[in-house]
């Protein structure tokens, strides 16, 4: 990969008490955050959230009801020479369709004072050198993401803010572009990038700040979304409380689910499997069920009023991609009578949350989590 | 403030638009260049070399009318290319201080109506001084009636461009933005003039139309004014050229505060 010229230095982008609203609709409500330069911020949440609406303001584009957004802090219309500090990638329909791409970046760097000279750095950093006479109109939707790129990089900022980037990127380009914004955070640059695909970013980003519904539910790095993440086995038994009770002797973390059904959280079928068998517990179903990233994502941002998901989710975490130990079981629904609500056995008192440790997979959150840092 | 006026220019002369409006303006003048040509005597209209005072500045001012249609087209294009392909989110984020960006388009819609105005006089020499040799016309003749024509043309045209700009930054959708500026032009104002001329009896020679006939005032012999078409009285040139101004200029103010630092999204 050709180098990034100079040794930019980015500002640090802060949102303090941001709210727009459009009419009766806050797009955002009350948004904090703060992304450190030298790390790949995802700036994440579900199509709607207010993501677009917030990266506007911090560019200006679009004045906020109230609150703040400052990068190094001023405001964008308040730094010189903008395009030398600040590089954004917002939709790939900015362009003239008429225009060629060479004239896209010679039109900016005039209005930017950049010598020419440095179109042709950019345009070989994204990889279209060879197309840069094609007038944009040609151009597929991936080559138009890396022409915005090209633009962005036009001043060499410190600053990058890309809204969902790797639209109509192919796997290859969304590969490419992590690299990318990797090599570009190396440099001490402060990177956001929006998405609105937690598993597209997972592999990118060191920090995340999500939202959901204008409002922010959780900003730190990557590693305390990743920690949510975890495994559990869902067992369907006519001895609920039994189970329960030896769950949580092993030091598992059981919970009811529907009657006749539990969830044992941080069990694998290796744990569970011998613990079943040396207790003669009797089973119909045992499903091992992951809450992986993307689960956490999903309810962190959804909630049990406005989604389906969110109500699958409530009912247990939504992925069971493998089977038990016992191989496929489907047996016969049985239907079993109403039974009471399943209470935490009396017995032992339950252990204490593991430290810094994953909150029970249950109901999704319901309101904004405080910053973890 | 320089680099975007530079960017603005960059802007015009690599999209298809302003060049297309330049070449409508360059065979719009050819029409005019032939109408000057056709010249009536005692009740006979024949095509031959225009003699009169007149009949010269007509000559040499052939695009007035091109310049009258496609100058506030090319200002209206300036500005509407800007939403049509969502081209103002890169402008603005080139250069947020939006006053700045409505002042650079402001002075790229000049540079471009004294350009379209400057190819106009070109088709004029071109088609125009031939036609005029082959029919026995004096070309020194009509090289004196270019000093005073010429200024009133290019002045017309390079404030038509920014009226056009001005009531594109307004209406911002570009089939609207030209219906409206030629609308006010050709449809609206000879309306407005002959509602108060006949109602009221008043002259109503400040709108675009009238105070652009008054800066290309040129054209017709001091002192005719331009009594045979409209039976008004037009503004002296300077007045007419304040008059466009504040056309072209105030509709750009009031359109930077109405619809320019809206939200872009």
């Amino acid at each position: 990969m050709a180098a990034v010229s100079g040794a930019a230095r980015g500002g640090t982008i802060e949102v303090r008490g941001l709210t727009k609203r459009f009419g009766r609709i806050a797009a955002v409500n009350d948004l904090s955050f703060t992304v450190q330069p030298g790390r790949i911020t995802g700036f994440l949440g579900p199509n709607g959230a207010g993501k677009t609406t917030t990266l506007r303001i911090v560019l200006d584009l679009v004045n906020a009801t109230s609150g703040t957004a400052s990068i190094g802090g001023r405001r964008y219309r308040d730094i010189p020479d903008p395009a030398r500090a600040v590089g954004a990638v917002l939709e790939a329909t900015n362009f003239h369709p008429s225009r060629r791409a060479y004239a896209h970046l010679r039109m900016m760097t005039i209005a930017a004072g950049i010598p020419a000279a440095r179109i042709g750095e950019v345009l070989e950093l994204v990889g279209l050198t060879a197309d840069a006479r094609r007038k944009v109109g040609g151009y597929s939707l991936g080559m138009r993401q890396r022409l915005q790129l090209a633009g962005a990089l036009l001043g060499d900022p410190g600053v990058l803010i890309l809204d969902e980037p790797s639209n109509g990127l192919d796997p290859q380009g969304i590969a490419w572009l992590r690299d990318f914004l990797r090599h570009l955070a190396r440099e001490g640059r402060t990177i956001l990038v929006s998405s609105h695909l937690l598993a597209e970013m997972a592999q990118t980003v060191d920090d995340v700040v999500i939202v959901s519904q204008g409002q922010l539910r959780v900003q730190g790095p990557l590693s305390a979304l990743t920690a949510r993440a975890h495994s559990a086995m869902r067992v369907r038994t006519p001895e609920p409380d039994r189970l329960a009770a030896l769950a949580h002797r092993a030091g598992l973390v059981p919970r009811p689910l529907v009657p006749g059904t539990v969830l044992v959280d941080g069990a694998t079928p290796e744990i569970l499997g011998p613990l079943l068998a040396a207790n003669q517990v009797v089973v119909y179903e045992v499903v091992q069920v992951s809450q992986d990233l993307e689960s956490v994502f999903l309810s962190l941002t959804t909630s049990m009023s406005d989604s389906p998901a969110a109500r699958l989710q409530a009912q247990g975490p939504a992925v069971p991609p493998a089977q038990g130990p016992w191989g496929p079981t489907t047996p016969p629904q049985p239907q079993l009578p109403p039974q009471p609500q399943w209470a935490p056995p009396a017995g032992p008192p339950a252990p204490p949350p593991p430290p810094a440790g994953p909150p029970p997979a249950g109901p999704p959150a319901q309101s904004p989590e405080q910053p973890q840092r | 403030m320089t680099r975007l006026v530079k960017a603005e220019l960059y802007k015009l002369r690599t999209t298809p638009g302003p060049w297309v409006s330049v070449l409508v303006t360059i065979l719009l003048t050819g029409l005019g260049i032939t109408t000057a040509f056709i010249v009536g005597h005692h009740g006979v209209v024949r095509f031959t070399a225009p003699t009169t005072t007149t009949g010269l500045r007509n000559l040499v001012g052939a695009g007035y009318e091109a310049g009258v249609v496609m100058a506030p087209v090319l200002g209206v294009i300036s500005i509407t290319t800007e939403y049509r392909h969502r081209i103002l989110t890169a402008t603005l984020l080139l250069d947020p201080r939006r006053s700045q960006v409505i002042a650079a388009k402001v002075a790229a819609s000049v540079v471009w109506g004294l350009f379209m105005s400057l190819a106009s006089f070109a088709m004029v020499a071109a088609m125009g001084i031939p036609l005029l040799v082959a029919e026995g016309g004096s070309v020194s003749a009509l090289a004196h009636q270019v000093a005073p024509v010429a200024p009133g043309i290019l002045a017309a045209y390079a404030l038509l461009a920014v009226y056009g700009m001005g009531i594109g930054t307004l209406v911002r959708n570009q089939i609207a933005g030209v219906i409206l500026a030629l609308g006010i032009t050709l449809v609206l104002e000879p309306i407005i003039v002959a509602i108060f001329s006949s109602l009221a009896h008043m002259d109503v020679n400040f709108l675009p139309s009238r105070a652009t006939e008054a800066v290309a005032g040129g054209l017709v012999p001091k002192g005719a004014g331009n009594a045979a078409t409209t039976g008004s009285v037009l503004l002296s040139w300077w007045l007419g050229a304040i008059a466009l101004v504040c056309w072209g200029l105030g509709t750009a103010v009031v359109g930077y505060f109405l619809t320019f630092r809206r939200d872009v999204t």
